[in-house]
C-alpha cells in the first residue's frame, strides 16, 4: 500500500523564540485601536500603514535575497512571524499577496529589472499586489478564461473582464492571467501568459462589489485596451498556466487556510468563562478545536519542510487546505454552542463584533483558494479514483 | 554514539523491523485467523513468531535487551498493528515493556497487558482498585498499572493470577475482562517514571490506540479505493461517480489528520515531559476518534451491502475502529479533560499553550 500522502515531521525550533516575542511585541502595541470587526477579518483587513511598519521591522519579504529588499531569513521565521499576525488577527492584507504570491513568483521566474523594480517595494510594505485569475465565465474551470492579450509593437494590448479580485481597487499592481494564443475552446491552459499590470494604466476600470457583509472586498476589472510592456510579461509566452499553478502548494497550505477565525476562540473562553458556563459541553467543543488546530499546524509545517525541500506536495496541500478551512468555518458555531450568542451586534462587544463578521465570511472560506470540490477532485486524483 | 546517529539507527531498525512484521502480518493475519481470534483462540504461534524478531520489546531501552525505538521512529510500526490489526497483545506488551524498562523493572517475556485506569497502593505496598476494561487480560501473564499510594505514584507489575477477572463482550469481540484488584502483592513496584503524569498509563495506552486507528484508518481507505475501482454500476466503475470521489476524498483527510496527530503524541511522549505526554495523547486520541466515527461511517457507505456482511473483511476494521475510539478514553472523554485545562487556563493563554514546545 503506498501511501497518496506524507507529512514528515517539521518543527520550529527553540531559537525562534525570541523572533516570536519581538513580533507579540509590535502586536500587542498596533493592536490596541482594532475591534473585534476589524480583527475578524483577518488577513483581508487592508491598512498601508500597519504594512508599511511590518516591513520597516523586515517582516515581508523575510526568506528573500537581500539585494532585492528581502532580509535573507528562513522559511521558518517567516512561518513564525506570519502565525503570530493571524493569532492576532492583523490587518496584513496590503502585503499578503505581494508577500505570499507574487513575491515569490517574480523571484522564482521573473525578469532581473522586475525583480529590482517590485521585490523591495513588496518587502517595505509599498506595494499591494492583486491575483487576476478568474472572469466572469470562468471561476473553478479557470482554464476557460477568455480576457486576451495581443500581440502590439513593443508589448501587449490586454482586453477582457477580471473579477472577485481582492482590493484591486487599493491595490497598485496585479499579476494577471491572459490569453496569449488561440482560444478558450481549443488551447485551454495551453495559451496563457501572466502580465505584471499597474492599475493606474489607461483603459483599466475597477468596479467595487459590495459583498454579503457590506463591504466592498472584491471588484470587477474591465480591461479595454490596456498597454502592458514586453518588460512587464512574467516568466514566459504561453506558459502562464503552469507558473500560476506551481505556487498553489504555498497558497493552499499556509496558516492563512486554518487560522482564518482563530481569534474567536480565546474571547469565547473568556466569554464561558465569565459567564460561569464551564460545563461538559464547552469543555468538549474547546478540546475539540485545539485537537484541530494542534493538527492543522502539524500538516501545514510538513507542506512548509517539504516545500523547502524542493518537493511539491499538490495533494497534501489541497488535503490541508480542505480541512483547514472546515475548521475555520465551524469556529462561529462552536462560539454559537458553547455561548449565550444574542441575535444583535453589540458595538464595543469584541467577541460579538468578530463573531457577526466571521458569520458572514466564513462561506468564502472553502471558496477562495480553489472550492471544496475542486480540492476534493485532486485528492481524489491522487488517490488513483480519477 | 551521538544522538543524531543512534536517531538515525533507530529509524533503520524501525523500518526493518516494521518491514519484517508487515511480511508476517500480511501471510498470517487472514480472515480466518481473525474470524478464529474471536472466537476466542490464542494464536500462540503467531505470537512466537513475533516475539522472536524481537517486536515486543522495541520500544524498550537497549540496556535491557530491547530495541530503543522512540516512540515517533515506532509510529510505523504501531500503525501496522492497526491496519492489519494480529490479534495479539503487541502494542500492549511493547508499551508495558517500555514502561518497565524505564522504572528499572525486568519485564517478563509472556504476553503483558496495561491497565488504564489508576489503582491504590497501600503502606504495606498491596494493590487494589479496579479496571473496568483491560484487553487482552485473560491472555496476559502479567498487568503493568499505575497504584496511588502515600509516597505518590507507583509502577507495579500484578501477576494477572492474582486478579479477578470478569470476562467483557466488546465490539472487536477480543478477550478483554474487567479487573479486580484486592490487597494483591505485586511482583515488582518502583516509582512510576516522570514521563507519566496524573492520567498515569491512559496517556501512552491511548497513544497507542491513537496510532492504532491511524493505521486502521489507512487500511479502510486502501480496502474502499480498491472496492470504488473494481466495483461496477449504471456502466462504470462507482469511484468513477463523483459523490464517491469526494466521500473517500474526505476519508483519506480524515485518515491524514489521524496519522498527524498520532504522530505529534508519539513526539510528545518521546520529550519525557509529563504535561506535553498527556496533551499530546488527548490531541491524538481526540482527532484520531473523531475520524474513526465519521471514517467507518464513509467506508460502510461505499461498500453498500456486501460491506456489512459477516464473509466480507470490512468489518474486522470497522469494529475495531470504534472498539479503539472508545478505549483510553473516548475523543469525548478526552475533549473534556483537555477543555477544562483551557477553559481554567483562560483565553491569552490559549495561543501560547499551542506554539510551546512543552
Ligand atoms: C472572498 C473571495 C475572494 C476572492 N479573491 C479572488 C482574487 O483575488 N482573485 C481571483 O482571481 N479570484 C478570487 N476569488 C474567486 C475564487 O477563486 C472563485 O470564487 C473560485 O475559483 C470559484 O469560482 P466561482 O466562484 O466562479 O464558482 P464556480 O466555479 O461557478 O462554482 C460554483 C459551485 O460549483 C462547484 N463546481 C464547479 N466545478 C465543479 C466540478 N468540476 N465538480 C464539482 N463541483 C464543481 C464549485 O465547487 C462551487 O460549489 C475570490 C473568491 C472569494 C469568495
Amino acid at each position: 500500500m503506498s501511501a497518496a500522502f506524507h507529512y514528515p515531521p517539521f518543527e520550529i525550533p527553540p531559537e525562534l523564540d525570541g523572533l516570536r516575542r519581538e513580533v507579540r511585541a509590535f502586536l500587542s502595541e498596533a493592536s490596541q485601536q482594532w475591534s473585534g470587526w476589524d480583527i475578524g477579518h483577518s488577513w483581508m483587513g487592508f491598512d498601508r500603514a500597519f504594512s508599511r511598519a511590518v516591513g520597516q521591522r523586515g517582516w515581508i519579504g523575510m526568506t528573500w535575497p537581500r539585494a532585492y529588499g528581502g532580509h535573507g531569513r528562513s522559511a521558518l521565521e517567516r512561518y513564525v512571524v506570519v502565525e503570530e499576525m493571524l493569532a492576532a488577527g492583523a490587518p496584513v492584507g496590503a502585503h499578503w499577496v505581494g508577500d505570499r504570491q507574487s513575491g515569490p513568483l517574480l523571484l522564482r521566474i521573473g525578469s532581473e529589472s522586475q525583480k529590482q523594480r517590485f521585490l523591495p517595494k513588496i518587502a517595505a510594505g509599498e506595494a499591494a499586489f492583486c491575483i487576476g485569475l478568474s472572469e466572469p465565465g470562468s471561476g473553478s474551470d479557470l482554464a476557460s478564461l477568455r480576457s486576451r492579450a495581443t500581440r502590439v509593437d513593443g508589448g501587449w494590448k490586454l482586453n477582457g473582464r477580471k473579477i472577485w479580485t481582492t482590493y484591486a481597487e487599493h491595490c497598485d499592481f496585479m499579476i494577471g492571467l491572459f490569453r496569449s494564443q488561440g482560444t478558450a475552446e481549443v488551447e485551454r491552459h495551453k495559451g496563457l501568459s501572466q502580465f505584471l499590470i499597474d492599475l493606474r494604466s489607461s483603459g483599466l476600470e475597477i468596479r467595487p462589489i459590495v459583498d454579503l457583509t457590506g463591504e466592498a472586498h472584491f471588484n470587477e476589472i474591465v480591461f479595454d485596451d490596456v498597454f502592458v510592456s514586453d518588460a512587464l510579461l512574467v516568466g514566459r509566452e504561453n506558459e502562464g498556466w503552469a507558473q500560476a499553478n506551481a505556487e498553489l502548494a504555498f497558497e493552499r497550505s499556509g496558516p492563512d487556510r486554518y487560522m482564518s477565525s482563530f481569534p474567536l476562540l480565546p474571547l469565547a473562553i473568556d466569554a464561558v468563562c465569565e459567564a460561569g458556563t464551564i460545563d461538559r459541553l464547552s469543555a468538549r467543543r474547546i478540546g475539540e478545536a485545539l485537537a484541530d488546530i494542534v493538527t492543522l499546524r502539524e500538516m501545514s509545517l510538513s507542506i512548509l519542510g517539504q516545500l523547502a525541500a524542493g518537493h511539491t506536495p499538490a495533494q497534501e496541500a489541497a488535503l490541508t487546505k480542505d480541512l483547514g478551512t472546515t475548521f475555520e468555518q465551524r469556529l462561529p458555531e462552536l462560539v454559537r454552542e458553547i455561548t449565550d450568542n444574542a441575535p444583535v451586534i453589540s458595538a464595543g462587544d469584541k467577541l460579538s463584533e468578530m463573531q457577526a463578521y466571521l458569520m458572514q465570511s466564513v462561506p468564502s472560506y472553502s471558496l477562495r483558494g480553489g472550492t471544496r470540490e475542486i480540492m476534493r477532485g485532486i485528492i481524489a486524483r491522487g488517490l488513483g479514483l480519477r | 554514539m551521538s544522538s543524531a546517529a543512534a536517531s538515525d539507527a533507530g529509524a533503520e531498525i524501525a523500518d526493518l523491523l516494521g518491514d519484517q512484521l508487515a511480511r508476517l502480518f500480511i501471510k498470517k493475519v487472514t480472515r480466518e485467523a481473525l474470524a478464529a481470534a474471536e472466537q476466542g483462540r490464542f494464536d500462540i504461534a503467531l505470537w512466537k513468531e513475533i516475539t522472536d524478531i524481537g517486536a515486543a520489546s522495541a520500544l524498550a531501552s537497549e540496556a535491557v535487551g530491547g530495541a530503543g525505538l522512540s516512540w515517533a521512529q515506532a509510529g510505523g510500526l504501531l500503525q501496522s498493528l492497526g491496519a492489519h490489526a494480529p490479534p495479539v497483545p503487541l502494542g500492549e506488551t511493547m508499551l508495558a515493556s517500555w514502561m518497565l524498562a524505564l522504572a528499572g523493572i525486568e519485564a517478563l517475556g509472556a504476553p503483558l497487558t496495561v491497565a488504564g485506569g489508576l489503582l491504590q497502593v497501600d503502606g504495606e505496598g498491596r494493590v487494589s482498585g479496579e479496571d473496568a476494561l483491560l484487553s487482552w487480560a485473560p491472555h496476559a501473564a502479567a498487568i503493568v498499572a499505575v497504584a496511588q499510594g502515600a509516597g505518590g505514584r507507583q509502577l507495579v507489575l500484578l501477576a494477572t493470577a492474582d486478579a479477578e477477572l470478569t470476562a467483557q463482550r466488546t465490539l472487536d469481540r477480543l478477550p478483554a475482562a474487567r479487573v479486580a484488584m484486592r490487597g494483591v502483592q505485586p511482583l515488582n513496584i518502583a516509582p512510576a517514571p516522570t514521563v507519566l503524569g496524573a492520567t498515569g498509563l491512559l496517556a501512552p495506552l491511548a497513544v497507542l490506540r491513537a496510532q492504532q486507528l491511524a493505521g486502521g484508518l489507512a487500511q479502510v481507505l486502501a480496502l474502499c479505493v480498491d472496492y470504488a475501482n473494481t466495483r461496477s454500476q449504471f456502466g462504470k466503475t462507482i469511484g468513477k461517480f463523483q459523490a464517491i470521489q469526494h466521500q473517500l476524498a474526505e476519508l483519506a483527510e480524515l485518515t491524514a489528520a489521524a496519522q498527524v496527530a498520532a504522530g505529534y503524541a508519539a513526539r510528545q511522549l518521546d520529550s519525557g515531559n509529563a504535561d506535553s505526554a498527556e496533551r499530546g495523547a488527548a490531541v491524538a486520541k481526540i482527532r484520531a476518534g473523531l475520524s474513526a466515527t465519521r471514517g467507518a461511517a464513509i467506508a460502510h457507505q461505499v461498500f453498500g451491502a456486501i460491506g456489512t456482511t459477516d464473509e466480507h473483511i470490512l468489518h474486522y476494521h470497522t469494529r475495531r475502529l470504534w472498539q479503539w475510539r472508545d478505549e483510553a478514553g473516548s475523543e469525548a472523554w478526552w475533549a473534556e479533560w483537555l477543555g477544562h485545562r483551557l477553559l481554567a487556563a483562560g483565553g491569552a493563554e490559549l495561543w501560547s499553550g499551542i506554539v510551546s514546545r512543552d
